[in-house]
């Protein structure tokens, strides 16, 4: 497969774990195309006009890219930690909603704010890899991280917490769990994940613009939970690769082709309303493999 | 600019803003969930306008050259194309939403599959009739001038128009929810479908109601806005949409009335955004959006939000 094809699949099923986090407690936000917008300016302006990240022009070093998605990720954070507090207030689709309009107040302020290069964006951010090979085993070392850490949660008393206000958010409260403070915690990492992989796409993509942040991205990275399964981090990072592949698969079918991507999502939530991967099947797949016990025995995929 | 100017300008956009709010929020009352295929059906409606009153497709797409064999006058085009539309939402409704009500799915699931349902009229606009833009001619009006003077302000016949359909439409709409059967049930369906269903209210004929309505309003307002600025290919209908699902919050979501006031409020707004920042005038609904979320979660006019126990 073609290594820039495998990269945008990683690069999604690490925006869609972005929205998992949130939905793991429960909260329905699209915000995350905002965020990795916000990260991916981070990176291009940092690797494009500050002479420490520049490197040699066309090449920029490692650690700057490391430093970049540190800050990307931090500001992100930052954001989402500033309106989080009233923002997860709201339910359901009104949370939606609100983080539909942080999305595009965020893109209007990418598209006018007169550092960011307007409709063209930034171009020319150097790569800190020679080759796309290079940025799949980075980005692939970032997934797995991302995947321990968010396998490790379902052990920690957070994740249990997590899962407890999304079963029943006024049952969770009266068992002592600080609902407003899991929530927000959620929002914040789902933000932090999102900007750090907007730094890391906007070296690869070589340019940034405002298109990155769009409501069509909001909707693109729930299809990939909603498709993939919201129960299980498992369940995003299948529905991130594949739904990132579709398109481009389905290039030889011409001028059908996103006519085809959008029955495709019109029809999968109708066949598999839990998504993709569900306890059922991941126990199925795991008696099928020889292990009888339960997936919390799984052996966590260390980078 | 002076303030009579702004306040036409921004009446007119807001009277669109309404329309398209407008169908968003009988979908709403009714099941709960918005249907993201709205824009799309708005962009038809546009297009079907274009058609009916004789206009030719672009050189491009699978249409390429077709024109009507008559042309309508756009009086008479407009709603036609509007019923177009209602037929479009129709079956957005029967693909998109019945099944996922059937299974009593998780109503989420139909954010995504009418966003799925979006994206395919989409596509099939632009592989049928190409992604240029198309102008309704201005002589569509028939013998009337395309701008006047009011007080001092220069009005445009188009957007007189447009003021004056969102407000015929509303009231009508209001009589109507108010005064005839089907109205009241479906305000009953909105209030408790359940309840409804055992006084002898057929829901899901009240609910295909529902989408048979929002679709002629939003083939109606695709149809003026198509006159007023033309038709900007077929991905236009997603900026209204978005703006729309602002206006539907700041009103109130399920309140017809809020629905245009928070319309008229959003446009006059942008209206009054001076030229120098213009670049920032998207960002304003969405401003007020998030300030009426934080202050009055239920809108201007919605009911107050249950609250779960």
């Amino acid at each position: 497969m073609d290594a820039a094809l495998l990269e945008q699949m990683l690069l999604g099923a690490l925006l869609a774990l972005s929205v998992y986090l949130p939905l793991g407690c429960g909260q329905l936000s699209l915000a995350t195309p905002g965020f990795y917008a916000v990260g991916g300016y981070v990176a291009a302006l940092l690797s494009t006009g500050v002479a420490a990240f520049v490197g040699s022009g066309a090449t920029s070093p490692l650690w700057a890219l490391l430093a970049e998605m540190v800050l990307g990720g931090m500001l992100a954070g930052l954001i989402a930690l500033a309106i989080g507090g009233p923002v997860l207030r709201l339910r359901g689709i009104y949370l939606a909603i609100a983080t539909i309009a942080l999305v595009e107040i965020l893109r209007v302020l990418n598209l006018n704010l007169p550092f960011t290069g307007g409709a063209m964006g930034i171009f020319g951010i150097p790569q800190p890899f020679a080759h796309a090979e290079g940025y799949v085993l980075f980005t692939l070392a970032l997934l797995a991280l991302a995947c321990w850490l968010c396998q490790r949660l379902e052990a920690l008393r957070l994740g249990r917490a997590m899962a407890a206000i999304r079963d029943d958010e006024l049952a969770a409260a009266s068992v002592g769990i600080d609902t407003p403070r899991t929530k927000l915690i959620a929002f914040v990492a789902s933000a932090v994940l999102a900007g750090v992989t907007g730094a890391l796409a906007a070296h690869f993509l070589n340019s940034w613009n405002a298109r990155a942040g769009s409501f069509d991205a909001s909707i693109t990275t729930l299809a990939f939970v909603v498709f993939g399964g919201s129960r299980f981090w498992l369940g995003p990072v299948i529905g991130g690769l594949a739904l990132t592949a579709l398109p481009e698969l389905l290039r030889p079918v011409g001028d059908l082709r996103l006519i085809l991507f959008g029955a495709v999502i019109l029809l999968g939530p109708l066949f598999f309303p839990q998504g993709l991967v569900t306890a059922e099947r991941l126990r199925a797949l795991g008696a099928l493999l020889g292990r009888g016990r339960h997936r919390s025995r799984q052996a966590p995929q260390a980078p | 600019m002076d303030l009579l100017q702004i306040l036409v300008n921004g009446l007119s956009v807001g009277a669109v803003y309404g329309l398209f709010a407008l169908g968003y929020t009988l979908v709403f009352s009714v099941l709960g969930v918005i249907n993201f295929a709205h824009g799309a059906v708005f962009t038809l409606g546009a297009y079907f306008t274009y058609l009916l009153i004789g206009g030719a497709v672009g050189a491009n797409g699978w249409l390429a050259g077709v024109q009507l064999p008559f042309a309508l006058p756009f009086w008479a085009a407009l709603p036609l194309a509007g019923l177009g539309a209602a037929l479009v939402a129709l079956l957005v409704e029967r693909v998109a939403f019945r099944p996922l009500r059937r299974r009593r799915a998780d109503p989420l699931l139909a954010l995504i599959t009418s966003l799925g349902a979006g994206v395919i009229l989409v596509n099939l606009i632009q592989l049928l009739v190409g992604a240029e833009s198309y102008a309704i001619p201005t002589g569509a009006l028939g013998g009337l001038p395309a701008s006047f003077s009011l007080l001092g302000a220069r009005v445009r016949t188009v957007q007189a128009l447009l003021l004056g359909i969102a407000v015929v439409l509303l009231a009508l709409l209001t009589l109507w929810l108010e005064g005839s059967r089907n109205g009241k049930g479906l305000q009953a369906v909105a209030e408790d479908p359940e309840t409804a269903q055992l006084l002898g209210i057929d829901s899901t004929a009240m609910v295909r109601l529902a989408f048979g309505l929002s679709g002629f309003l939003a083939g109606v307002a695709g149809g003026l806005v198509g006159l007023s600025v033309s038709i900007a290919g077929p991905y236009f209908g997603i900026g209204y949409g978005l703006k729309g699902l602002a206006v539907l919050v700041l009103g109130g979501l399920g309140s017809v009335p809020g629905a245009v006031l928070g319309g008229l409020i959003v446009g006059l707004a942008e209206a009054f955004v001076p030229a120098d920042w213009s670049g920032y005038k998207d960002a304003v609904s969405y401003g007020f959006l998030f300030l009426v979320l934080l202050l009055r979660p239920r809108g201007l006019l919605g009911r107050p939000l249950p609250t779960k126990v």
